[in-house]
């Protein structure tokens, strides 16, 4: 007999796994060949050694992840951002250079940066006049006298502009006090008595009004006490008569029970003398 | 472990489905990376990126019932990334055997463990070290496969797709894993007699 399993096979019928014909036939080679079921056997011993070995004990650990990726947009992109920069910044500088009016130029070796227009170069004097100093001294002192001579006659401009405008001011306030004087003096004395009089009259209406409304008010006001007066005389009189009364319903009532009192005492004495006599 | 209605939740963007997938595996894929590296930053971090990963794509995913391959698949892409950057540090961290910052026990003094025998926990850590040191030995492909299939149950159909390998191939390997681990428990000198452990 050829037959001679392979790993495959040998490995299946360890761990069980192997099918009835093929069981067989391998069954039979152990029986022909036992010292392959001896070596199968001791792999199956290395099985029960190597199953001595545990699992560890472990704690799932909090895992925090970010959800779904997120999905990154072609503006939110770095490159995009970084170009986009760039461009802003190159806008940014135009606009700068249009408002200021930016020229670059490069003329005879040098570099020329200007803002606001073209620079236009100063006349250079070819020539320097060399002036002494007696000639600027006396240039100095020309300049001076020219100067004080024009301080001095505008200062005296200005002193008279000053005087007259000091005098027309001063004019003018003492015509408006005259105007005011003379027009307070004009208020005439009968103005003066007609307003007396209506102040006069003004009073005398107030002082009447007053009066009036006071002797009607008094008035009211004794009647209103008067008519209490009697009404509290009435009412202590009707006391007075419920007092008398009583009192003399009293009395009455006394004078009955002594009246009584004084019939039961002559009754009983009455009987006690008519008891006596009996029995002597 | 998981439902196709949870992982059609989470397809649709629920939060809460995807949360809760994350729950659910965070141990498994933890284990198998962990395996793979024997170092637990490593692991967390691969971990970590297989779930980031896992909460991006699970849009994508076409069919719920491939979840489990498709889960393992993003796990073996990042452990492979990770073990690609850390080639040059291999190597065990200090963290690995002094207590984390706010714990006061070693990691063999997990609280699970409390009420067992300290010889005894010191020996399964130390055991569990020998054996961690013992698939370390194994080439990557082959770690692969024999972690996925001795420690995450997949099955070898499962295995194929997540390592986009055909199904032999698959067991080939497993078949020189075992192999290889065979020789390398023989030349560590761990039997079933020498680790005196009740298998």
């Amino acid at each position: 007999m050829n037959y001679k399993p392979d790993e495959s096979i040998l490995i299946s019928y360890l761990y069980g796994e192997l099918d009835g014909q093929e069981k067989e036939k391998l069954l039979m080679y152990f029986q022909e060949h036992p010292e392959e079921l001896i070596r199968l056997q001791e792999r199956a011993n290395v099985r029960k050694i190597m199953g001595a070995l545990n699992d560890k004990e472990v704690i799932a650990p909090p895992i925090f992840t970010e959800g779904h990726p997120r999905e990154v947009y072609f503006w939110r992109s770095a490159y995009f951002k970084t170009v986009l920069s760039i461009a802003a910044s190159f806008l940014l500088l135009l606009l700068a250079g249009r408002l200021l009016g930016t020229e670059v130029n490069y003329s005879r070796g040098e570099l020329q940066i200007s803002f606001g227009g073209k620079r236009t170069e100063k006349p250079v004097l070819k020539e320097q006049q060399i002036l002494t100093p007696a000639e600027i001294q006396n240039m100095i002192n020309a300049s001076l006298v020219k100067n004080t001579a024009s301080l001095s006659s505008g200062w005296a401009d200005h002193q008279k502009s000053m005087d007259q405008s000091i005098r027309l001011n001063l004019d003018r306030n003492s015509r408006k006090v005259d105007d005011l004087i003379r027009n307070t003096s004009q208020v005439s004395q009968d103005q003066l008595r007609s307003y007396v009089a209506g102040l006069q009259d003004e009073n005398l209406r107030i002082m009447k009004n007053y009066f009036q409304l006071s002797s009607t008010e008094q008035k009211k006001y004794v009647e209103g006490l008067l008519v209490d007066f009697s009404r509290y005389l009435q009412e202590q009189r009707n006391q007075d008569l419920q007092l008398v009364q009583t009192r003399v319903n009293s009395i009455e009532k006394n004078s009955d029970q002594f009246k009584q009192q004084t019939e039961q005492i002559l009754a009983g004495i009455i009987s006690n003398s008519t008891v006596k006599k009996n029995s002597y | 472990m998981h439902s196709d209605t949870l992982v059609a939740r989470a397809r649709e963007g629920d939060k809460n489905a995807q949360g809760k997938l994350m729950q659910l595996w965070y141990k498994r894929i933890y284990n198998f990376a962990y395996k793979f590296f024997f170092d637990h930053d490593l692991a967390m971090e691969a971990s970590q990126k297989t779930f980031i990963l896992m909460h991006r794509n699970i849009g994508a995913l076409q069919d719920p019932g491939r979840f489990k391959s498709w889960l393992y698949t993003i796990a073996v892409n990042c452990c492979r990334e990770e073990l690609r950057k850390n080639k040059a540090a291999r190597s065990r961290s200090i963290q690995d055997i002094m207590p984390a910052d706010g714990e006061e026990s070693h990691p063999w003094e997990e609280s699970r463990n409390r009420n067992e025998n300290p010889d005894e926990l010191l020996r399964h850590v130390e055991l569990s070290d020998l054996l961690h040191q013992c698939l370390m030995e194994l080439n990557n492909d082959q770690r692969e496969v024999v972690i996925m299939k001795e420690y995450e149950g997949l099955k070898f159909r499962e295995i194929a797709e997540v390592l986009n390998l055909s199904e032999n191939t698959v067991k080939s390997r497993m078949y020189y894993g075992l192999d290889g681990l065979k020789k390398i428990l023989e030349k560590m000198n761990i039997t079933k007699e020498t680790i005196g452990y009740e298998l």
